[in-house]
């Protein structure tokens, strides 16, 4: 296949069967739309240029930057087309709750901009929330902003009925599925498709997956979020019911380990509500000889969710420490196998040992410049971590003083220096703060 | 009738503990009326012992220091000036709380002053050797004019810092975390103005440290606050300023309501209430901030977070372990590192679970046939427990004078009234389950209201009377009381008794 542009690589993705020993469905074909092959990885690819294209063919000058409220995947791909179309793209968000996102956003070249949290002491009178700022500011006459809307924009919507639903359509032989599920976010991918399958055949029936409501599942929203999204409309759904996170991840896992999809959370909870729901109906059709189908939507990605999965199950993601380690050494070890020195001693020892030791202070770079021992040297817990994983850092024959905020970092270091084979490390007692507290000089870079 | 949407307060042991003395809380009711703030003192020592054990956790010294302005009373006060001077203070915020702390046995070097200050407050902070919080430069320059006119000593001083968002250039590239703007401060760009004030007044004061205050939930706000100020003040060090202290205010919260169940399950029949599927929960369809604009819910419920997970003391926790953004080090390791001690400003999360509202039930009726609605008329009004005012949601407990008939033990949805004749004086304007109806004459039992709730808005409006305040406290089977006023930490209350 040869393209012009990228966008032309946008859309027709294919529909792929679950197979039945996975979902246990005796009476059920269950496809997964996997969208997450989409050019830019996600089902958001498909609004995203849908909506940006005019605003982008019509500010052909590259002056311009478009705007849009999204922490995910239809920000990974404005920024994208917009890159492309010599445009800016800024995301305005409430809270980026995955890292690996918004690092990635930052590659790609957005700005980032993060809405305050709620106020402590609460003003009843104030009832703008942070949106109607925002819109506010969108409005400001000469404001170069090109928003998308995705909320609002019924060109969202638009996307999905022109694509996403005739695909499916057509790849299930002109058939329409009997069930339709996917996770509602803007509710354009749901809300495009159900139109699209009820035009052709309105028995179809729309499952609409929302968020636990005291929980989180990137790119969808809770219940009461939902509310807040212009293009939702309840009557868009037959049934609309809530995944936990916990469902997500055992959905993400069983379609990458048993299936070869590298599905992220979001299709993890597709895949999860959609079995839950179907087991029901797949039981009233035993015995009756009838086949069903559905089809369910797999949004985006597994890589970029590590860290959201690490918080949750942290068991899946499980390390070995390798080499030799502070953190392998527990409190009591610590201080049964680790020398000490008092502040008094350590001055002495610092000015008239033969030879002088080396004075280490595991401090941040920033801390050690504003204040330290004279002639000490800098190495921040985090490295000198790392640099023990190799080996010892220092000779055996270079006597060593550890030096950390309160001495308890450095006696870990010590105990694990012990174990190494260094023959003289001592941990200053008390630290930094005993040895200001007695007096004791302290210079500044 | 529809279903009970409780909100079911959070109460824990003292407070529990007195809640099941009925015949103890009507007999103060009888004899003081009603309203009637009762206050249990030792449970603000509690309290302070729960924030010095997070110091402890992260190996910080510094003190805390109690936001008077949450709650005026004195045993509260006493109790406090009664622990370790080295580990609680007072923060005051006006002339007269300076004159109430030092009155109730704070001295000098434990209080900090903060807020709006005039001259005389100005001048009694310096006189008694109190850290004053400064607010700008032109304050300093006003502090530093008392203490030369009238030959003060020198004054230990925080300055105040505010605008955070605009130091993100050093936050990272690309990205911006907004905050509300404050009235309070001095913005972090202009810090270079107000250290040479300081240099050029190193006379008259004494340069302890920074401060803010941020008014957010979000913790990484405050974690990106904190960080700014630790670099400002490795900036003070390299000018050679000895800046020890960083005050990070106060702003901890408190969880009011017990179950997350049932503050998610009220918030989304609210959002459905505003969207005209189900009937309302307010009087007359109060949508506390949102509103319906075609089928979309639009605008920000303007409600505190009653259910909190994390909440004072575990919030500080949370907020001195989430990593900084500019040096990655979690707040707790930076302030241990650059040797600063740690000041804290809480309030409301200080005098959690300290004390309770009394209001007498004066009269119930019917006011809605169909939906089995009733007004409840109480001895109290909205400026006496200002619930509504601070946008907090949470039952309160009934006290039946007598014995329940069996048969009434039917769940309820009632509308509390205030003593005052205005049509807008409902103590919460939100329906209020009960699992049984009130009569005239029961008690109605707001808990946890010391912090903000209980005397914040109090008002003389119609001549009704201002609430009285009494504390209490636990002496073996019973409970003693005595008036706010004539608590101290020494006598055991109700005299010599015991």
């Amino acid at each position: 296949m040869r393209y012009d542009s990228i966008t032309e690589a946008i859309g027709n993705t294919p529909l792929v069967r679950i197979d039945p020993a996975v979902h246990g469905l005796r009476n059920i074909d269950l496809y997964a739309k996997l969208e997450m092959l989409n050019p830019f990885g996600s089902v958001k690819d498909r609004p995203a240029w849908h909506m940006a294209r005019p605003h982008l063919e019509a500010a052909a000058d590259g002056d311009g930057t478009v705007v849009e409220l999204s922490s995910g995947n239809t920000a990974k791909a404005l920024a994208l087309l917009a890159g492309m179309h010599g445009a800016r793209f800024k995301s305005v968000t409430n809270r980026m709750r995955v890292p690996e996102i918004k690092e990635l956003l930052l590659l790609l070249g957005a700005e980032i901009e993060e809405l305050p949290g709620r106020s402590e002491c609460l003003d009843p009178t104030d009832t703008d929330d942070p949106l109607t700022h925002f819109h506010r500011a969108l409005s400001d006459p000469g404001s170069t902003y090109l928003h998308t809307d995705q909320y609002f924009n019924p060109r969202n919507v638009e996307a999905h009925a022109e694509g996403t639903g005739p695909e499916i359509v057509k790849d299930l032989d002109g058939r329409v599925p009997d069930w339709f599920i996917a996770c509602v976010g803007t509710a354009g991918s749901s809300t495009g498709v159900a139109r699209v399958l009820r035009e052709h055949d309105p028995r179809v029936r729309v499952l609409g997956l929302v968020a636990h409501k005291s929980d989180f599942i990137p790119g969808i929203r809770t219940i009461d979020e939902v509310h807040q999204v212009g293009l939702f409309d309840p009557a868009t759904y037959d049934t609309i019911e809530s995944v936990t996170s916990d469902e997500a991840i055992d959905g993400m896992l069983t379609l990458i380990r048993r299936c070869g999809m590298l599905s992220g959370p979001t299709g993890g909870a597709a895949y999860q509500g959609a079995v839950r729901r179907l087991r029901y109906a797949d039981a009233e059709l035993d015995g009756t000889g009838q086949r069903r189908t559905a089809v369910f939507i797999v949004c985006d990605r597994a890589e970029s969710y590590l860290s959201y999965v690490r918080q949750r199950r942290p068991e899946l993601l499980g390390r070995t420490a390798r080499g030799h380690s502070a953190a392998a050494v527990t409190d009591a070890e610590a201080h049964a196998e680790a020398r000490v020195i008092d502040v008094d001693d350590a001055r002495r020892w610092s000015a008239e040992g033969d030879p002088r030791p080396l004075v280490v202070d595991l401090r941040s770079p920033h801390a050690y410049a504003a204040l330290h021992i004279e002639g000490s040297l800098n190495i921040v817990d985090e490295v000198f971590e790392d640099l023990l994983r190799g080996g010892l850092p220092f000779s055996k024959r270079t006597p060593v003083l550890l030096a950390c905020p309160v001495g308890e970092k450095s006696l870990r270091y010590a105990a694990a220096l012990t174990r190494m084979g260094h023959p003289d490390v001592r941990s200053l007692a008390g630290g930094i703060v005993a040895w200001r507290d007695a007096g004791a000089p302290l210079v500044r870079e | 009738m529809d279903v009970p949407l409780y909100l079911r307060p959070r109460v824990e042991p003292p407070l529990a503990a007195l809640l099941t003395d009925r015949p103890f809380l009507h007999s103060l009711a009888d004899a003081l009326g009603s309203p009637l703030n009762v206050l249990l003192p030792e449970a603000v020592a509690e309290n302070a012992a729960r924030f010095r054990a997070v110091y402890r956790r992260h190996h910080l010294t510094g003190r805390v220091y109690f936001a008077h302005k949450a709650n005026r009373s004195s045993a509260l006060l006493r109790r406090l000036a009664a622990e370790d001077p080295a580990a609680v203070g007072v923060d005051v915020a006006s002339t007269e709380e300076l004159r109430h702390a030092l009155g109730c046995g704070f001295t000098g070097d434990r209080i900090m002053a903060t807020g709006p200050k005039d001259a005389a407050f100005l001048w009694l902070a310096a006189r008694v050797g109190a850290t004053v919080n400064l607010d700008s430069p032109g304050e300093l320059e006003r502090l530093s004019g008392l203490v030369r006119a009238h030959g003060l000593g020198r004054v230990a001083v925080l300055v105040r810092l505010s605008g955070f968002e605009s130091a993100a250039g050093r936050g990272g590239a690309g990205t911006r975390l907004l905050s509300r703007r404050s009235r309070f401060g001095t913005p972090v760009r202009d810090t270079e103005e107000l250290l040479s004030a300081l240099e050029r007044n190193a006379d008259t004061v004494e340069f302890a440290g920074a401060a803010y205050h941020l008014d957010t939930t979000g913790v990484e706000e405050k974690a990106r606050a904190l960080e700014q100020c630790v670099l400002v003040m490795d900036e003070c060090r390299a000018r050679g300023l000895a800046p020890r202290a960083l005050d990070i205010g106060g702003g901890f919260g408190v969880g009011y309501v017990a179950e997350a169940e049932e503050w998610e399950r009220w918030t989304t029949a609210l959002t459905e209430a505003v969207l005209g599927v189900r009937p309302p929960l307010t009087w007359r369809g109060h949508g506390y901030g949102l509103r319906n604009e075609g089928g979309t819910v639009r605008g920000a419920a303007a409600l505190y977070p009653a259910y909190r997970p994390t909440a004072g003391p575990g919030y500080l926790d949370e907020l001195l372990s989430l990593p900084a953004p500019v040096l990655g080090r979690p707040p707790a390791t930076l302030l241990l590192e650059h040797l600063h001690d740690l000041y804290i400003e809480p309030g409301r999360s200080l005098v959690d679970q300290c004390g309770l509202s009394l209001a007498r039930v004066l009269d119930v009726r019917l006011a809605d046939t169909d939906a089995g609605r009733y007004l409840v008329h109480l001895a109290m009004n909205a400026g006496d427990m200002s619930l509504e005012e601070h946008g907090v949601l949470v039952d309160p407990v009934l006290l039946p004078r007598g014995e329940a008939v069996s048969g009434d033990e039917e769940p309820v949805g009632v509308h509390l009234t205030g003593n005052l004749c205005l049509e807008g004086d409902l103590i919460t304007r939100r329906l209020v389950f009960l699992p049984r109806l009130p009569r005239a004459g029961d008690l109605l039992a707001f808990v946890n209201t010391a912090g903000y709730a209980m005397d914040f808005h109090a008002h003389h409006a119609q001549r009704q009377p201002v609430a009285r305040t009494v504390a209490v406290e636990r002496r073996g089977d019973s409970w003693r009381w005595c008036p706010d006023e004539d608590y101290w930490p020494i006598t055991p209350l109700g005299g010599a008794v015991g």
